[in-house]
């Protein structure tokens, strides 16, 4: 009997980080094979199987991994196995991680001991103090940042802190640390912080992650005054409302072009505009409002044209990272409506990088270019 | 409700709490943001609810404002009620209690408080790691959802007899077709908060 049974199966190409993978269930039992691997030579700690089934629990899975031999043996992962996982409900987050360091510069750098991030994820940091309370890089907590990954212990994020209000950290200062935004974009496109504006005959808008936004979008600006330096963001002339122009009229802008993920260019005169200034000192931290570009709801271009050439029913997508279209990640959704906002809350499964308890060096999800196929299933009947 | 919920937590725009004294970004509510982004809503000309509310000859009640309405946790309760006397005039001390909703917890000056267990909260995101509270403020013309296509909700129920191969299960399901749409960005404000004190709840 399979009344109420989910089935599913399908393939894709590992990064050798984490994977996720959108279903309309959340499956109870997950099967893999690394069909890389099994067309290859045997080689050590290479995993061709794997096996999960809920009740081993979150993060858990079995696999058979080639040992030293080499020959296929049994193994077990434990941290960072297979897990399902439901992102709609507000944002979640992975664990929060010591900073050990940063670095004053743009883009602003970071060393967290094996942070597990890859370009591309979001997170946010808290407690970012060298001296508790005056000095740090505390500007930069509570808000999300899309990461680049330089290697295994260090990424940066697009934000200018060669400021003289910036102290970089050392020494893993106590209260700092990192978390990743497990599930981001969950609607948009939406509010976006902004970390760079060139002023111009347009107007050429940096944001601290990715604007999903499109050629066409119509948005907003609010440039919020620091309490005692009215113009410590600077480019406060971009607010949408008041409008000494037209008072009572919210001055728009609209996407006229995007330049890469967390770019775009809007085609507002900002020529003689306040050049914008995040050097903000760390006394003013507590109550800091952020400047921000919103999506004007009512006339965005969230959806996708269809033309000649182009899929059917192109779904929506983000675009987490990068300046090409091939960086754009499709959403579960169908079509967009033109003029409505994507809901982007989805569930599945994760596939992740975690290794085997006997086999250290084994990586569940394989390494970059493996073609991994699967096959997951929710069931009518689980004893337990 | 969920959904609109997160959608404007997504949306919208935000004003930091600063008017607090807990030195976190943002810092705990205190009236002065009240006035804040009930000053930034006129400013932009968001129409309000309510029309407010006479005083009467009753010890210990007041008049009420005419006012936005904002949502915010049930956590904050405690956060609300330090703050009378300073501003904060809880719902058994208007005037007149007829046009209070259920879940009123107060007004301060022209924003009247309901509060939801449901209200948005981004667990230990602020600058010193602790809960932020999403109060979500909203003029009357600034949010709306759309049914599509006419499918307004329906719930669906089939009884064990129909879908169960041994008449052993049933089908309880609601399904509608709904798109949520800011219809003015300018009459609505997240004012992210964090708490007084961080004490379990």
């Amino acid at each position: 009997m399979a009344e109420y049974s989910r089935l599913a199966k399908g393939k894709f190409t590992s990064t050798g980080f984490a994977q996720i993978v959108n279903l309309p269930f959340q499956p109870d039992f997950v099967s893999l094979i690394n069909y890389t691997v099994a067309n290859s030579a045997a080689a050590e700690n290479k995993v061709p199987f794997a096996w999960w089934d809920s009740n081993m629990g979150q993060g858990f899975a079995v696999e058979q991994v080639y040992s030293a031999t080499p020959a296929l043996i049994a193994d077990t992962v434990t941290v960072n196995g297979i897990s399902t996982f439901s992102a709609g409900q507000l944002l979640q987050f992975g664990a929060s991680q010591q900073i050990v360091s940063s670095t004053k510069a743009d883009p602003t750098s970071f060393e967290v001991t094996a942070h597990g991030f890859k370009s591309g994820d979001v997170v946010m940091f808290e407690g970012l103090y060298s001296t508790q309370y005056t000095a740090g890089m505390p500007q930069l907590s509570g808000i999300p940042f899309t990461v680049t990954r330089t290697d295994a212990d260090n990424f940066t994020v697009p934000w200018d802190s060669t400021g003289s209000n910036y102290t970089a950290l050392a020494a893993s200062p106590t209260g700092a640390t990192v978390k990743k935004v497990l599930y981001p974009y969950l609607y948009f496109p939406g509010v976006t912080f902004i970390s760079a504006i060139t002023t111009g005959t347009t107007t050429t808008i940096s944001t601290t992650c990715a604007h999903n936004m499109v050629v066409g979008q119509e948005v907003a600006f609010h440039i919020p005054t620091v309490a005692g330096s009215p113009t410590q963001w600077g480019t406060t002339e971009l607010n949408s409302l008041p409008n000494a122009t037209i008072p009572g009229s919210p001055k728009y802008g609209y996407v006229v072009s995007v330049t890469d993920y967390n770019t775009v260019v809007v085609n507002i005169d900002s020529t003689g505009f306040t050049a914008f200034n995040v050097n903000v000192p760390v006394a003013q931290v507590p109550g800091l409002s952020f400047p921000q570009m919103c999506a004007v709801g009512d006339v965005n271009t969230g959806g996708v044209s269809i033309s000649a050439g182009s899929a059917l029913y192109p779904p929506p997508y983000t675009f987490p990272i990068g300046s090409t279209s091939a960086s754009f990640v499709n959403t579960i959704n169908g079509p967009a409506i033109k003029g409505a906002f994507v809901n982007n809350t989805s569930q599945g499964f994760v596939i992740g990088a975690g290794a085997g308890t006997a086999k250290t060096g084994s990586v569940l999800v394989g390494t970059e270019g493996d073609v991994i196929y699967w096959e997951a299933k929710l069931h009518d009947i689980s004893y337990p | 409700m969920l959904i609109l919920r997160d959608y404007i937590v997504s949306a919208a725009s935000q004003i930091n709490a600063g008017a607090g004294t807990n030195g976190d970004n943002p810092t705990n509510l205190g009236v002065a943001d009240f006035s804040l982004v009930a000053t930034t809503l006129d400013t932009n000309n968001a129409f309000k609810f309510e029309s407010g509310i006479e005083g009467s000859l009753k010890f210990g009640t007041g008049p009420v404002r005419s006012a936005y309405f904002m949502l915010s946790s049930t956590e904050l309760q405690s956060d609300f009620d330090s703050l009378t006397g300073q501003g904060f005039l809880n719902q058994w001390n208007y005037g007149s209690n007829l046009s209070a909703l259920q879940t009123e917890y107060g007004s301060v000056f022209n924003i009247r408080i309901l509060t939801s267990s449901e209200a948005p909260v981004a667990r230990q995101t602020s600058a010193l790691g602790n809960d932020v509270y999403y109060n979500t403020v909203v003029g009357r013309q600034a949010i709306t959802h759309i049914n599509q296509n006419g499918g307004t909700m329906s719930l669906i129920y089939r009884d064990p007899y129909y879908s169960g191969m041994l008449a052993q299960n049933a089908t309880l399901a609601v399904k509608f077709w709904q798109a949520q749409a800011l219809t003015q960005d300018t009459a609505i404000r997240n004012l992210l908060s964090t708490r007084k004190s961080a004490a379990v709840i």
